[in-house]
């Protein structure tokens, strides 16, 4: 559904964004996370087709964002950061406004704008004006303007900044239920956020991607010790289940099998394991090609996003 | 296509809008006192060589209506969408740029219409209720109209193109005023001693000398070829500057 290639965006010489490279697929719900200022918005208003990227290749729903941003922009859903609303209009008059503007055909209108109304919970508001309402209420129209096309993308900035807890609990629902229909990219800067919602979550941090990983993993692994990368020549299954049994040591993962076996280990709080791994790899007789921590860059997009 | 969808709402916002009515009922009130005056001066002093109309939009009272309600009515056109941020929900749904160019540009010469038509309706009571009766007389009064419509087209699109600038309001307003006011300085520049083929050349885009010409019910198309052409002109650069500001990096 978004396939981003060596994508770089700089304002005026200032990189904002250096050298993406990411994709999402069909159905899966994607978390773009990190501290302000990383470089997220600046993303998604390029996947929006609203500003060209400086350099690389970026595909939406299979057209590319600068020479067919108008088909792009037809088959997305995007809600700005801080969700600009015309403030004059009314919720209901706002909400046909937008789908006539996204081509709802004529027939399909009403149903259109009466099931988004339905989905967000904005019947109650629908004869409201839009510039007496409250922040959560804005939210929501923004989700039922984003969505109100029915589209295969929906890419949404911080959807639930500035919402109190019961408002942000509402959003979150509403997000899961939305994503068992549709592909959804979703920027925020709390962690929790994406916990909750996403199968999986860029993390990007000074404009550049620092890990791709499910939320569980990524979770792991900075509130736990972080985990090892550890390549060698030995059966995987095999080295799963020995390195498991390794004290210290919560989780082992294959990543990758064949010849040289790929895992990914992961290690309680506090605890350095890599004494320990090395220790089971000498006394087993296994090539060893590489071991590596990951952590270190990624720890520190994590600080300042759980400083919050 | 997206045109009409946004055209209603750009001309139908006017008809939300605190401001815009007060620029309505100020033109309103204000033409249609004056209209009123101008009649009861023809009446006391038994003046028959003008029409009441002609000595209404012959003065330098329209003249500075025009060049006020211009820039209020333009000003938020482009300025508040940046301001407020909306300019980026609404080109990221499928639209093209000179869709909306044009949509504000219509939406705007629409009210721009609206305001003029209690100088319709003066005159209209003015034949209906006059005694004895004062035919409206419809070349001249055609003309006029169609000139009053030929100016505001163009400073409208001038009011446009200055929103597009900044996102700042007043800035806005300032500017396409200034900008006004200096097209329109054109025509103080045939009282200096300028004599002739430079004055027939600036004669030709005064906007007094063609008002004087029209409303006498004098047609003439070079106006309306200069008017249109800087128009289309003007309407263009917004385009150029709008997909400009979108795409600098
Ligand atoms: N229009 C712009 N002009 C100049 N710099 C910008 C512009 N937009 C964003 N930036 C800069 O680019 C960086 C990334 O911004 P942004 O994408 O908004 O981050 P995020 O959404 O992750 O908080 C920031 O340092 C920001 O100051
Ligand atoms: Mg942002």
């Amino acid at each position: 559904m978004i396939e981003v290639q060596n994508l770089s965006k700089s304002y005026s010489g200032f990189r904002a964004v250096q050298n993406l490279n990411f994709h999402v697929n069909r159905g899966e719900i994607v978390g773009f996370l990190g501290p302000n200022g990383a470089g997220k918005s600046t993303t998604m208003k390029i996947l929006a087709g609203y500003q060209p990227p400086t350099d690389g290749q970026v595909n939406v729903a299979g057209f590319d964002v600068v020479s067919q941003s108008l088909d792009v922009r037809r088959h997305i859903g995007y809600m700005p950061e801080n969700v600009p609303l015309y403030n004059d209009m009314r919720v209901d008059e706002f909400l046909r406004f937008r789908a006539r503007l996204k081509n709802v055909p004529k027939a399909k209108l009403k149903e259109r704008v009466e099931t988004v109304k339905q989905l967000c919970s904005l019947k109650d508001v629908e004869r409201k004006i839009i510039g007496t309402l409250s922040k959560g209420y804005r939210q929501r129209v923004g989700l039922a303007d984003a969505m109100v096309h029915d589209p295969d993308l929906l890419i949404l900035d911080e959807p639930t900044i500035g919402l109190d807890p019961h408002q942000i609990r509402a959003v979150r629902e509403l997000i899961k239920d939305l994503g068992k229909k549709h592909t959804i990219i979703l920027s925020t800067h709390i962690l929790s956020e994406v916990e909750m919602t996403c199968n999986r979550v860029l993390i990007i941090n000074h404009g550049r991607i620092e890990a791709s990983d499910t939320p569980a993993n990524l979770t792991k692994l900075v509130r736990g010790g972080g985990s090892l990368r550890l390549e060698i020549k030995a059966p995987a299954a095999d080295a799963k289940t020995k390195l498991a049994a390794v004290p210290d040591i919560e989780e082992v993962e294959v990543t990758a099998e064949g010849e040289w076996a790929q895992l990914r280990i992961f290690s309680k709080p506090g605890a350095d394991i890599r004494d320990n791994v090395y220790q089971l790899v000498k006394k087993e007789g296994w090539d060893l090609r590489e071991m590596a921590r990951e952590r270190a860059t990624l720890e520190e997009a994590f600080v300042e996003l759980t400083q919050d | 296509m997206a045109f009409w969808t946004l055209y209603r709402r750009e001309a139908g916002s006017y008809f939300i809008s605190p401001v815009a009515y007060v620029v309505f009922f100020a033109t309103a009130i204000g033409i249609g006192s004056y209209f009123n005056f101008v009649f009861n001066y023809f009446n006391d002093f038994g003046i028959r060589q003008y029409t009441v109309l002609q000595a209404c939009v012959n003065t330098f009272f329209f003249w500075l209506t025009l060049m006020v309600q211009v820039p209020i009515i333009t000003m938020r056109v482009f300025s508040e969408e940046f301001k407020m941020g909306t300019i980026e929900m609404l080109l990221t749904a499928p639209v093209e740029e000179w869709e909306v160019v044009l949509s504000k540009f219509f939406g705007a010469l629409t009210f721009f219409v609206t305001l003029w038509i209690p100088l319709l309706f003066n005159l209209v009571l003015l034949s209906t209720f006059s005694n004895p009766h004062v035919p409206i007389f419809w070349k001249p009064t055609g003309n006029t109209f169609l000139l009053v419509l030929l100016i505001g087209t163009f400073y409208v699109s001038i009011g446009v193109f200055t929103s597009v600038l900044t996102k700042n309001q007043i800035i806005a307003a300032i500017l396409s005023f200034a900008l006004i006011f200096l097209t329109f300085s054109i025509s103080f520049i045939p009282f200096l001693n300028v004599t002739g083929n430079v004055r027939d050349l600036l004669g030709y885009f005064s906007a007094l000398e063609q008002m004087d010409t029209f409303s006498k019910g004098v047609f003439d198309s070079r106006p309306v070829i200069f008017y249109l052409s800087a128009t289309v002109f003007l309407l263009l650069l917004t385009q150029r500057l709008l997909e400009a500001r979108r795409l600098k990096s």
